[in-house]
C-alpha cells in the first residue's frame, strides 16, 4: 500500500507544480476529491495520492493546458462518456504507440471489424500489452486473459474491476474482481501483477487527450 | 430553457415559500424555504432559512441567512451573517461581516472583512481578508493569502480579552500557498513559495521555497527552507 501512495510534498517535488495549482485544478474538479487521502504520520497529518493515476493525470493536465481553458479541461476529463465514444483505427494505435505492433497483431483480428477499435477493446488491449511487455506474461497466458476479459468484462455488474494475475507452481491464473476487491492468497501464491480499471483508463486518457483536442 | 419563463419567488413579512427553479428571488422579513432552491438572482433581506441547498448565479445577503445544505453561486455578496451547512462553493465572494462553513469551502476571490470559520479546507485563488475577530479554517490551500488585522478600538480589544473568539486572528491546522502574507496567525504548519509573516503570528513550521520574511515579533518553531 505505501509504495502506491505519494506524499503532496514528493508530487510538487516531482512534477514542479505549486500548491496553488494544485488546488487551483482540485477547484477546477480536474482532480477528484477522492484522491487526496489523509494520513497521520510523524509530522501530523499529511495528504497523499494514489500515485501512478496522480502523475498521469498530473502529466495530461500539463499536456492539454495549452489548447484549453481549465474549464474544458474539466468536462473532458471528468466525461468518461467523451472517450467512450473515441475509436481508434490500427493505423493510429501503432502510430501514437498505444498498444505494440506484437499484441496488435496477435490480438487485433479477433475483434473482427478490423478498422475501428472502440475504447473498451481498446481498454482490453492495452491491459494485455502492459503485462506482455513487461515480461510478465507468456503469449499463451496473454491469450487466455484477453479472452477472459472480452467475455466476462461486460458481466460485471459495475463497469469498475481489478484484475489480479497470479502464479502457483507454476500454473497461472486470471482472477477478475469487481473493484474495489482485497484478495488474500495463501502462501505459495505470488501474485505477479495487479491492475486496476481506473488505472488503465487513466494511462489511456493521456494517450487518447489528443482526439479530444482535436 | 428560456430564462424569461421563470417565475420570481417574493416574500415579503414573515412567510415561507418551497423550492424549485426560479428567475428571482427576492426575500424581505423573516422567511423559512423548504427545498432546495435554484435562482438566477437571490436577494436576501432580514432573517432567513433554508432547509436545503441554495444555487444562484448572484447573491446578495443582507442580514442572517442560513443555508442548511450546499451554497453554489457565480457572486456573492454578504452584508450580515451566513451560516451555511455543507459545502460553499463559487467564483466570488465580497464578505462584510461573518461567514461560518461547516464543510468544504471553495472560492477563486475571497474578499473581505469581518470573521470566517470553515469546518474543513478553505481552497481559493486570492483571499485578502481584513480580520476583526476570529478567521478560522481547517486547512487553508491557496494562491495567494493576504490577512490583515483591523485597527480595533478600545472596545474590541476589552472584550476580545474576555472572549478568546473575538480576537482578530487566523486560526488554521495547515497553509499551503503559493504567495502567503500573514499576521497575527496561529497555525501548525506553513507551507508556500513566498512566505511572509508578520507581527503576533504563533507558528510551529514554516516551510518555503523561494522566499521568507519573518517579523521580529513573530514566534516560529521552526523555519526550513524546502527544496
Amino acid at each position: 500500500m505505501e509504495d502506491d501512495l505519494i506524499s503532496k510534498k514528493q508530487l510538487l517535488d516531482l512534477t514542479g507544480i505549486s500548491y496553488g495549482q494544485l488546488y487551483r485544478w482540485k477547484r477546477k474538479q480536474l482532480i477528484p476529491e477522492e484522491w487526496f487521502i489523509r494520513k497521520s504520520t510523524f509530522t501530523g497529518q499529511e495528504t497523499f495520492f494514489p500515485k501512478e493515476m496522480i502523475l498521469s493525470r498530473i502529466h495530461n493536465i500539463v499536456n492539454m493546458k495549452d489548447g484549453l481553458s481549465l474549464d474544458e479541461m474539466a468536462d473532458k476529463l471528468s466525461d468518461k462518456a467523451s472517450f467512450e465514444k473515441v475509436s481508434l483505427t490500427a493505423k493510429e494505435i501503432i502510430e501514437r504507440n498505444i498498444v505494440s505492433t506484437t499484441t496488435l497483431r496477435k490480438f487485433g483480428e479477433s475483434l473482427g471489424d478490423e478498422s475501428k477499435y472502440t475504447f473498451e477493446e481498446l481498454v482490453h488491449l492495452f491491459a494485455v500489452d502492459r503485462l506482455l511487455s513487461a515480461g510478465e506474461m507468456s503469449m499463451e497466458e496473454a491469450e487466455l486473459l484477453f479472452r477472459t476479459l472480452q467475455e466476462k468484462v461486460s458481466r460485471l455488474e459495475s463497469g469498475s474491476w481489478e484484475l489480479f494475475f497470479v502464479r502457483k507452481m507454476g500454473v497461472s491464473s486470471f482472477i477478475l474482481a469487481q473493484a474495489p476487491a482485497e484478495l488474500w492468497f495463501d502462501e505459495g501464491v505470488r501474485l505477479v501483477s495487479k491492475m486496476t480499471y481506473a488505472d488503465l483508463i487513466e494511462q489511456l486518457k493521456g494517450k487518447l487527450a489528443y482526439k479530444l483536442v482535436e | 430553457m428560456d430564462k424569461n419563463q421563470l417565475p420570481d419567488l417574493i416574500i415579503n413579512g414573515v412567510s415561507g415559500g418551497a423550492g424549485g427553479t426560479y428567475n428571482n428571488v427576492n426575500m424581505d422579513g423573516v422567511g423559512k424555504v423548504v427545498g432546495p432552491i435554484v435562482a438566477r438572482m437571490f436577494k436576501g433581506n432580514g432573517h432567513m432559512n433554508l432547509n436545503d441547498d441554495l444555487a444562484a448565479e448572484e447573491a446578495e445577503c443582507n442580514g442572517v441567512i442560513k443555508v442548511m445544505g450546499n451554497m453554489r453561486f457565480g457572486t456573492l455578496k454578504v452584508d450580515g451573517v451566513l451560516n451555511v451547512g455543507k459545502s460553499f462553493r463559487g467564483e466570488s465572494c465580497t464578505l462584510n461581516g461573518m461567514v461560518s462553513v461547516k464543510g468544504d469551502c471553495e472560492l477563486e476571490d475571497f474578499v473581505g472583512e469581518g470573521s470566517f470559520s470553515v469546518g474543513g479546507l478553505l481552497s481559493a485563488g486570492h483571499v485578502d481578508f481584513k480580520l476583526q475577530s476570529q478567521g478560522k479554517a481547517n486547512e487553508i490551500g491557496v494562491e495567494s493569502l493576504v490577512i490583515r488585522q483591523v485597527n480595533n478600538g478600545f472596545w474590541s480589544k476589552m472584550f476580545s480579552g474576555i472572549i478568546p473568539k473575538l480576537r482578530p486572528e487566523l486560526c488554521a491546522r495547515t497553509i499551503e500557498g503559493d504567495f502567503i502574507d500573514v499576521e497575527y496567525t496561529t497555525a501548525d504548519i506553513i507551507r508556500g513559495n513566498i512566505v511572509i509573516i508578520g507581527p503576533g503570528c504563533t507558528l510551529g513550521r514554516v516551510e518555503y521555497r523561494e522566499q521568507i520574511t519573518v517579523h521580529p515579533e513573530a514566534k516560529v518553531g521552526k523555519v526550513e527552507k524546502a527544496l
